[in-house]
């Protein structure tokens, strides 16, 4: 009995040494060790054994049993370590293959761009109103202060509804100032954006229907000086970096003074094909609110002072995508909005 | 406009600037600089040169051999065919290398055998005027061996200003306002310039009558013993440098007090005006008069004429008539100066496309000071060149004009607080005086004067002022200061997140793409989209003919972009969220309803017949709108079959359903609309052959949603049971719709299904004619206990049951 415990380890540990992966050793174990197995039916055998030949074979048993049990352990550590290092291995790994694409949609251009500059703007306490593309005369103009021979009205410039006439497919945001001063309080600090439209040939840098961001901001210190400083805000959070502006003389009739802000080209040093090779770009019309505005919205323009800023979204969005045609943003082909 | 440099020297000293300079200065407080160009850079490489000999050419009878001494060791041989060379003249010379107007470059050359080394150059040949009968006869006094725009003296640097940034300043259209400007932001004098008429003879005045408000003042000046001839080249230089092409000495000059002053006028012959005098008139219906570009031109009662008698002679304002000319050997003029109103100038120019120089600036509304004043510079610099002309009689001046000149009070506390620049009094009235306004001390703010030519529209609030004293004393000035306030968050702004969590949505894992379409939708679309007959507000004045119907939805401007992408990709999803406007629904003050809309469109192949249930793009937009809805805090919407008319001509009349949703009242609201395209518009829409889609659209109206209630926050518990699974599948007639077993299903569970998924639609033999069969993944749970064997067997028998009341079968075991 003893040579055969001693022949069954010799086996046993051989044949663990050779189990090729943990599913051979497993079932290795399972021969050797399991209820089955001849261990166990040794150990089984033992009360029918001699008395004095019991102790020392059940010792033999046992001691064989523990032996098996840690080298089958020592073998499931090497087949398992060998195991993770072929899957480390990257023998048949492509880094060429492509990505599996995750399809989706794509917002406009034009979308991304107006979110960015409304998250600015509310950030700073704005409210965003909007108003009517399809607007009365009295607000786009009269109110505006542009009286009816101003040139500005002439049917070269501006979409005119048929009927009563006194219906234009707004030329600007700005009727949206007017809106807002005769329901809202001053205090008020207001963006809004959306179409526009002029009756104009249509090229790489001019449609028709356009895209405006208004602004306007009314209260009892409300200075030039701040003006300045909001669009300086506006533009270091689109261009990710502080940019250096400057003011100049500009004509709008619903502002006094009047101002234009160009902006340090972020493109160039020293001129580029954007700027026109002038390191100035032309960003924003402004100014402060004309009083004749103020009075035709019943404010009191000498307890409050406001300012105003209009500028254009395609552009602007043309800028910060390098797009190069206005006409792509209402041509709805995919080629161009899957891009963004 | 074109401003000369050296033209300016002649109002302000700007010595120390560079033109760039002046060109900033301009752009930072005056009006927008386009460019800086140099004048005529060629004359700085043609250089004098002196004909020492013309001998007559060997072999050519018109040409002739020159030496031309141009300052250098050796003179040149020139072979010249000008009839006028001569020995002894000055003369222009390109030499060998020298690149002319026109790419011409000069070359070594043998003309008929004899070298030539160089051109004697004509006017022409220089860009400097239309002559081109001989060479250019340079004055005696021109230094040999420089280069002609040295020795002439007429080097200038031309500023190009943006005319739209000089709408509202009429006094800025000519040299003398700009060097106004410079003198005043620079702290230079502006040079004095006699502006008062010489005296008159005291003949008689010529007769002008005005017979319309249009024209407000009108000045009439003989003149006689003129000699018509070429212009002096100081004068010729100041025009061709600002683009003008110098033609004789009456035209150049009436041009020169233009663009010096900004004041058209209009030299007449006078022989050929009648005795009956000028009268200025609004022209009659259908009158009809000739312009000295020999256009025939039909007029109307808007267009203001000016009249020798009754028979025109010119525009008011734009352009001369045919019998204005002045013939040659005519030495009586009459200088007319006037002043018109601007819209009527404006809108005959625009009217009759011919806006001119002139009409530029009445068009801008001119100061009614300045027509005696520019009738005083024209003759004084005729004067300076003709001392012989005399004035025979005093101007004839007419017109209800009045002096625009105001007073305005201007509090210095105003312009700190407009600018936030802190200035003192003193500060602000220096800054005016630079502009030539008088300030004085009024009661608490100054007393400032505005002169004439700046208080038309220009100048007229304390405002006004404001600007003008910011931009003298510099706006780079005004400190950047950040807004401080207490202010309130601005509230939630429902629209705006309903709007970016559709778009979010859609262009997310739905894998719609975003497309803005214009508001205008064409005749030919509206036919072809069936919407013809819906109220359109309409256009008066489209882009393009027959593009003049404002949109009532952004849907049909979708349905178009389905073609051009379809050739281009497989599958097409366009969404747009816009604004329509329905003219039936107006305000009291007339403005039209305006509703906003999410519109989307979806084109494929259509689905394969083998293709599951659901594969085709109908139930896919069902799913997509929503899993839309609930994206944006809203229940899953049911699906309506519309009863009644539904108004969507584009839509399959019987795949077409109703969007809805519970409101605040949790009544149902139908929020829109989702359907198959009506068969006959693919066709129409270009999708047919290889192109051949399945097309699905659907409109959500926004305003709708935002009355709807929002699906109520929290969750529900997960079952604490587990639940039993089985697939079931009913055989019914044709008619029995899946709603219907849905509700069978519901029925027989009685309470216990929580959920029930159709998986599989099957027609075939083995279902039987006229049949289909309906395979369902039904759920049965129990918040109370775990589910047996028994229930599902007692679900399944009364499933039978309810399967046998439709007529038909339970198929599954
Ligand atoms: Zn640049």
């Amino acid at each position: 009995m003893e040579d055969r415990i001693a022949q069954l380890g010799t086996d046993a540990r051989a044949r663990i040494a050779a189990a090729a992966d943990l599913e051979a050793l497993r079932c290795i174990e399972r021969d050797l060790l399991g209820k089955q197995g001849p261990l166990a039916e040794i150990l089984a055998s033992i009360p029918s054994l001699d008395k004095a030949e019991r102790p020392a074979v059940g010792r033999l048993a046992n001691v064989l049993k523990c032996e098996l049990l840690a080298v089958a352990a020592e073998r499931r550590e090497v087949l398992e370590a060998e195991l993770l290092a072929a899957e480390r291995s990257c023998e048949d790994f492509d880094p060429t293959l492509p990505a599996r694409p995750a399809r989706r949609g794509s917002l406009h251009p034009i979308t991304r761009v107006r979110r960015r500059v409304e998250d600015v703007f509310t950030s700073m306490g704005y409210r965003i109103l909007e108003g009517p593309q399809v607007e009365l005369d009295y607000y786009n103009f009269q109110a505006l202060n542009i009286p009816a021979d101003h040139p500005a009205r002439e049917m070269q410039d501006t979409f005119y509804c048929t009927g009563s006439g006194n219906l234009v497919m707004r030329t600007h945001t700005s009727p949206v100032q007017v809106r807002t001063m005769e329901s809202v309080e001053p205090p008020y600090r207001v963006i809004s954006l959306g179409r526009v439209f002029r009756k104009e040939e249509q090229d790489a840098t001019h449609d028709h229907t356009f895209h405006q961001v208004e602004g306007l901001v009314v209260g009892e210190d409300v200075t030039a000086g701040h003006l300045i400083g909001t669009l300086r805000s506006l533009l270091a959070h689109l261009f990710g970096r502080e940019l250096d502006t400057r003011l100049r003389p500009g004509y709008f009739p619903f502002v006094e003074p009047g101002f234009e802000l160009d902006v340090r080209c972020p493109f160039c040093e020293g001129g580029c094909r954007v700027c026109g090779r002038t390191s100035w770009i032309e960003f924003c019309g402004l100014g402060m609110v004309h009083p004749r505005v103020f009075a035709a919205s019943g404010v009191d323009s000498e307890r409050y002072t406001g300012f105003a800023f209009g500028f254009g979204l395609d552009r602007l969005t043309m800028m910060l995508l390098g797009i190069d045609d206005v006409r792509h943003f209402m041509a709805g082909d995919l080629r161009f909005l899957e891009q963004f | 406009m074109l401003i000369s440099t050296r033209w300016l020297g002649r109002h302000v000293d700007l010595g120390g600037l560079a033109p760039e300079d002046v060109a900033e200065s301009l752009t930072l407080s005056t009006a927008e600089v386009e460019g800086i160009t140099a004048f005529a850079p060629h004359l700085d490489d043609v250089r004098v040169g002196f004909v020492q000999t013309r001998e007559p050419h060997p072999d050519a009878d018109k040409l002739a051999v020159c030496t031309v001494d141009v300052g250098a060791e050796e003179p040149l041989q020139i072979v010249c065919g000008a009839p006028n060379v001569d020995a002894g003249q000055k003369v222009a010379v390109a030499e060998v290398g020298c690149v002319l107007p026109g790419e011409l470059k000069i070359k070594k050359a043998k003309i008929r055998g004899v070298p030539s080394t160089g051109m004697i150059c004509s006017v022409r040949e220089l860009e400097l005027g239309d002559e081109h009968d001989g060479i250019w006869v340079l004055d005696e006094d021109a230094a040999v061996g420089l280069g002609v725009a040295e020795a002439l003296d007429v080097r200038d640097t031309v500023i190009e200003i943006d005319n739209k940034s000089l709408t509202h300043r009429p006094d800025l259209w000519g040299h003398r306002g700009i060097a106004g400007e410079l003198a005043a932001i620079h702290g230079r004098e502006l040079l004095p310039l006699d502006l008062s008429l010489p005296p008159t003879g005291d003949g008689a005045s010529f007769p002008v009558r005005i017979d319309s408000v249009a024209c407000s003042r009108y000045v009439a000046l003989p003149v006689d013993g003129v000699r018509q001839g070429r212009s002096p080249d100081w004068l010729r230089f100041l025009l061709l440098a600002v683009g003008q092409r110098p033609l004789d000495l009456l035209v150049d000059l009436s041009n020169f007090v233009m663009l010096d002053l900004g004041q058209p006028n209009h030299l007449f012959d006078r022989g050929r005006l009648s005795a009956e005098g000028i009268v200025v008139r609004m022209a009659n219906a259908g009158e009809r008069t000739t312009t000295l570009d020999g256009e025939e031109r039909s007029l109307g009662e808007e267009d203001l004429l000016i009249c020798s008698g009754a028979e025109p002679v010119a525009l008011a304002g734009i352009m001369g008539g045919e019998g204005s000319k002045v013939l040659e050997g005519t030495s009586e003029l009459l200088l007319e100066v006037a002043h018109f109103d601007p819209v009527t100038v404006r809108r005959s120019a625009i009217r009759l496309g011919t806006r001119s120089d002139a009409s530029a600036r009445f068009e801008k509304g001119l100061d009614p000071a300045l027509p005696m004043e520019a009738a005083a510079h024209l003759v004084r610099t005729l004067t300076e060149l003709q001392p012989q002309i005399t004035l025979p009689a005093p101007p004839t001046d007419v017109g209800a004009w009045t002096d625009q000149s105001r007073e305005i009070d201007l509090r210095g506390e105003r312009v700190r607080r407009l600018l936030g620049l802190s200035l003192t009094d003193e500060e602000i009235a220096d800054s005016l005086r630079r502009l030539h306004f008088d300030v004085s001390a009024g009661e608490g703010a100054l007393r400032v004067a505005v002169p004439s030519r700046r208080a038309g529209k220009d100048v007229t609030l304390e405002e006004d002022l404001v600007e003008e004293v910011g931009r003298i004393v510099g706006y780079e000035r005004i400190p950047v200061r950040r807004l401080t306030a207490e202010i309130a968050p601005p509230p939630p702004d429902e629209r705006r997140a309903l709007v970016r969590g559709i778009q979010d949505r859609l262009s997310g894992g739905a894998r719609f793409h975003e497309v803005l379409t214009y508001s205008f939708l064409s005749d030919d679309a509206l036919a072809t989209l069936g919407l013809a007959d819906l109220p359109h507000l309409q256009l008066r004045n489209p882009v393009r003919e027959g593009e003049r119907s404002i949109r009532r939805s952004v849907l049909p401007g979708l349905l178009g972009l389905l073609e051009p992408n379809r050739r281009r990709r497989t599958d097409v999803r366009l969404f747009e969220v816009g604004e329509g406007y329905l003219p039936e629904r107006a305000s009291e003050r007339g403005e039209p309803a305006q509703v906003h809309e999410v519109a989307l469109v979806w084109a494929a192949p259509p689905a394969a017949a083998a293709a599951r249930f659901d594969a085709g793009c109908f139930a896919g937009l069902q799913g997509v709108v929503e899993d839309l809805l609930r994206g944006v805090g809203f229940d899953t919407p049911d699906w309506e079959v519309p009863d009644g008319e539904l108004n969507e001509p584009w839509a399959h009349p019987g795949r077409a359903l109703r969007v809805v949703l519970p409101d605040a009242s949790g009544a149902g609201r139908a929020v829109g609309v989702l359907a198959a395209l009506e068969p006959g518009l693919h066709r129409a829409l270009g999708l047919e052959g290889e192109l051949a889609s399945d097309v699905v659209a659907a409109r959500v109206s926004l305003d709708r949603l935002l009355e709807c209630s929002r699906r109520s926050a929290g969750y529900r518990p997960i079952p604490r049971y587990p639940a039993t699974k089985l697939d079931v599948a009913l055989a019914l007639g044709g008619e029995v719709g899946v709603g219907d077993c849905v509700a069978a299903i519901e029925r027989c569970g009685k309470g216990l299904v929580a959920s029930c998924e159709l998986f599989d639609v099957f027609c075939g033999e083995s279902v039987g004619a006229g049949r289909r069969s309906m395979a369902f993944h039904v759920v049965l749970a129990s918040p109370e206990r775990t589910l047996g064997e028994a229930d599902g067997r007692k679900f399944l028998r009364r499933l039978e049951r309810a399967a046998a009341d439709l007529g038909g079968e339970l198929r599954s075991e």
